[in-house]
């Protein structure tokens, strides 16, 4: 679980280094068509505790009831409503799944099945997909969902600087009626439609497009086809959507009005559930699910991401920097990997007992392997600094880090165990605002982070791509600066096979060659929770539109279509 | 006393103009900028430069200062470059939050600093007075964000007699507004009470020995009079300053409060807006609160004439 817990910064660094993902570049290059996707689910979706009556956390019994307004504490808040300039995080996508929808979903098989769509196939070279759309599907300002209004939103994000780079592979879209959209590639892409389930496939109205166009300074409006219509956003204090009493999915929503409010302090949103000032909350503190488990979660249901996770989960790690000395020379990143005891930094951050991080995927991933990443080894480590420091002088670095104080202490436990193995380790802590160019920058020897939560790994190419390294001092988005061709090549054959055991094995080398490179030292999992009053119903439990079970708990965000509140 | 607040009145101009400049450049002299919140991943050379050209910051200094300052002549005070909130808006939804925060808190400083300072004034010394010196004492050491979770813990979470969050403006529902807001405002109010009974009561004792005292006591007057009627006016001048500056201080100090207590009001959306580099939101609360402080001092300067008359005089 995470560093970068207790602050009120900590969103928009996700959004950032997470989201980011999404937004930077990749979204249309990855994830999995729903043949592809199928085998990457590691579980059930989230780990969930059990109520006091036995029934599962976040899963609703008996019959659902109608009405009601559902609060919820959340971490930050957003920028904003409109795909093509905001940037979503968790959050984002909180308030995006109430007023809008996306194109494609996430199925808790991991497959990726039609949402807004009806449909979705591609020719057999996969260089052409054309999806069909629902028919008699309304926005909420009562114009209909059409292939010409998908293809707006389409132009709208290709002309953005945040989410164009997005859909360079899409070379153009054809819309031949009022209900079918073509995207024609400029390459095969057989993983293509879950790119859909991101950002770039929730649809908004034309207005709010027209909107945005004639007026790029306007505070946008949300116009949506989502179960809930926007009502009122106050940055930063709350934002209200009301039941849409015409949503297109029959006999949803089962609450009248949903509430978010920002509460950036973890202790005072735990306090406001257990005072009734909220009903639900979302957390990235490991401590929020030891406070909320055993007798303290009498009465409350908690469901987090430490299991059941699809694709990848997001992890804590200090990433180095492998262009500049001396963690440019692979033998210091060996040492500094064996001179760190995983399991007490673990300890240090807190919460429930986390598991041994080796990797970028977990056990039960079918691209999980033994990667050989180094155990903690003191005496290995010295050697290793003594045959540097015979050659070089003792290697010195700095550890940088954002003034948030988990952070400042993980880095002072870290900082001590290097020193002890023969390393010279400064700390500095940097702002927010400025540690991100100090990344794309790649000004930095050893920096705290957390990054890579993904459906599918191939989300994350363009951080470990060859193609996206620069020199220090240029912006490059493989902040690590790892030039590793055998990443490369096995990241662009999970991406263009369309065989199952050959994307296993390419992305079962990356894990393994990461930890042979070790541009990244880990620490543990990141793991989103949420928290409800025993009355909120079916929050971990949303289905698709044909019926099947949705993947309830993507990095911590839920859908609120079917929940409800018990009397 | 005309010539008095002219002076003072011309001073408050030149003090505002001034932080409005300093407030500008100190914003500009952040490091970062805009463009890596708004931009996020895509942050390339080409990028910023159309987004710097798009928010007007690839002109010189001085003239963004100009532009913006006319703006600002014209009740402009610009928007959000993260999601184009109006910044009016932002301060007109924040500053009731501020200004009751502070004005309850104060309320509740004096209620309680006043009457204890009368009461141990008359007995200096005395069991009574140590154990208010060592309890304001006390008080002095525990700042807000040591104070807040003790407050939510014991009264919000263990009686359940105030929430741990919320916030319904006053025009809603009085009653419901002041409920959630005692909390918030009780853990600013410590330091307060702490000031305000130590400068009083010490200026109290300083006071009751004067020759005109000793004289009101030789006529055989009541001490509760000799307290009220001739003590009290010449002891608050001190207690009357420390509020206007005290008063500054909380401005700046109701972030924390507002951060722990999820309350929008100005402090926290500065500091947001701080750490977003979202320069136009940070120039325009800044400068408001500026001139709301510099007001006040002029108000308090205002009162010192009516306490003290003698002050026109210098």
């Amino acid at each position: 679980m995470g560093i970068f817990v207790t602050s009120g910064n900590e969103i928009s660094r996700r959004s950032f280094l997470s989201r980011g993902a999404a937004a930077g570049g990749v979204v249309m290059l990855g994830a999995g068509a729903s043949t592809v996707l199928a085998g990457c689910s590691s579980g059930s979706s989230g780990s969930t505790t059990t109520t006091s009556t036995g029934s599962k956390a976040g899963v609703g019994t008996g019959k659902p009831v109608r009405g009601g307004t559902l609060t919820v504490g959340t971490i930050a808040e957003i920028d904003g409503f409109y795909p093509p300039n905001n940037h979503w995080d968790t959050n984002g996508f909180l308030y995006a799944n109430t007023v809008y929808d996306p194109l494609m979903a996430v199925a808790a098989d991991g497959t990726i099945k039609p949402y807004l769509a009806q449909s979705m196939s591609s020719n057999a070279t996969y260089e052409t997909w054309t999806m069909t759309l629902r028919p008699g599907i309304k926005f909420n300002d009562g114009s209909a969902l059409t292939s010409a209004v998908v293809k707006a939103n389409f132009t709208a994000l290709k002309a953005s600087p945040l989410t164009g780079v997005a859909l360079d592979q899409v070379a153009s879209v054809g819309t031949p009626d009022d209900m079918t959209v073509v995207y024609n590639l400029t390459g095969p892409n057989p993983t293509f439609p879950a790119g859909l389930t991101t950002q770039v496939g929730y649809v908004v109205g034309e207005a709010m497009i027209q909107q945005a166009t004639s007026d790029p300074s306007a505070t946008l409006t949300p116009v949506g086809t989502g179960p809930f219509v926007y009502a009122q956003w106050q940055p930063n204090d709350h934002f209200t959507a009301t039941r849409n009493p015409n949503y297109w999915r029959s006999g949803l929503p089962y609450l009248d009005q949903i509430t978010f409010k920002p509460i950036p302090d973890t202790n005072q949103r735990e306090s406001s559930l257990r005072t009734g000032g909220v009903d639900m909350i979302e957390s990235v503190d490991p401590t929020t699910i030891t406070n909320f488990s055993g007798s303290g979660g009498s009465g409350y249901q908690l469901v987090d991401t430490s299991t059941g996770i699809i694709g990848q989960p997001s992890f804590a790690f200090i990433m180095l920097n492998t262009l500049v000395p001396p963690t440019s020379d692979l033998s210091i990143r060996q040492a500094l990997a064996k001179g760190m005891d995983q399991a007490e930094v673990q300890k240090v951050i807190g919460g429930p007992p986390a598991k041994p991080a080796t990797g970028i995927f977990l056990p039960g991933s079918p691209y999980y392997s033994d990667t050989g990443y180094p155990t903690y080894d003191p005496s290995g480590a010295k050697a290793l600094v003594s045959a540097y420091k015979a050659q070089h002088g003792t290697p010195t670095l700095n550890l940088l880090t954002i003034p948030d104080p988990l952070e400042i202490k993980v880095v002072q436990v870290v900082q001590q165990m290097w020193e002890q193995v023969g390393f010279s380790v400064t700390v500095s802590e940097v702002e927010q605002a400025t540690i991100i160019d100090d990344f794309v920058f790649g000004k930095f020897q050893a920096v705290t982070s957390y990054q890579f939560g993904a459906v599918n790994p191939d989300l994350n190419y363009v951080w470990w791509s060859t193609t996206t390294i620069s020199p220090i001092g240029q912006i490059g988005l493989n902040f690590t600066r790892i030039d590793d061709p055998t990443i490369e090549s096995a990241m662009l054959t999970g991406r263009h096979t369309t065989d199952q055991a050959t994307r296993e094995a390419a992305y079962k080398t990356v894990n393994e060659q990461l930890a042979k490179q070790l541009p990244y030292l880990w620490i543990e999992q990141y793991v989103f929770s949420e928290v409800a009053d025993g009355r909120v119903q079916n929050f971990a439990n949303p289905t698709l539109p044909d019926g099947t079970p949705q993947y309830a708990f993507d990095e911590g965000i839920f859908v609120p279509t079917q929940i409800w509140l018990a009397g | 006393m005309v010539k008095y607040f002219a002076r003072r009145f011309l001073q408050l101009v030149v003090v505002t103009f001034i932080i409005s400049v300093l407030v500008f450049l100190l914003v500009h002299l952040l490091p970062g900028d805009p463009a890596t919140t708004i931009l996020g991943a895509n942050d390339t050379a080409h990028n910023r430069a159309v987004l710097f050209k798009q928010l007007g910051l690839n002109k010189p200094l001085f003239q963004q200062y100009f532009i913006w300052l006319g703006a600002v002549f014209h009740g402009n005070l610009g928007q959000s470059y993260l999601n184009h909130e109006s910044v009016t808006h932002i301060i007109a939804t924040g500053w009731p939050i501020d200004v009751e925060l502070i004005l309850i808190s104060q309320i509740i400083a004096f209620a309680v600093a006043i009457p204890l300072a009368l009461v141990t004034s008359r007995r200096p010394n005395q069991p009574i007075d140590n154990v208010a010196t060592t309890g304001t004492f006390g008080m002095l050491a525990l700042p807000p964000f040591v104070i807040a979770p003790i407050l939510v813990a014991v009264f919000a979470v263990g009686l359940g007699w105030f929430p741990a969050t919320g916030y319904v403006p006053f025009t809603q529902s009085p009653a419901t507004n002041l409920h959630d807001m005692l909390l918030p405002s009780l853990a600013i109010t410590a330091g307060s009470i702490a000031v305000y009974y130590r400068l009083f009561r010490s200026d109290l004792i300083s006071t009751l020995q004067e020759d005109f005292i000793t004289m009101a006591r030789s006529k055989g007057l009541s001490s509760r009079w000799i307290m009220w009627r001739h003590a009290f006016r010449p002891s608050s001048s001190s207690l009357l300053a420390a509020a206007g500056v005290n008063v500054g201080a909380l401005i700046a100090g109701t972030f924390i409060v507002e951060y722990l207590f999820a309350l929008d009001g100005l402090g926290y959306s500065l500091v947001v807006a701080v750490n977003q580099r979202d320069y136009l939101v940070v120039q325009g609360i800044t400068l408001v609160v500026a001139i709301a402080y510099v007001v006040l001092q002029f108000i308090v300067d205002f009162v010192f004439t009516v306490v003290d008359p003698r002050v026109t005089r210098g």
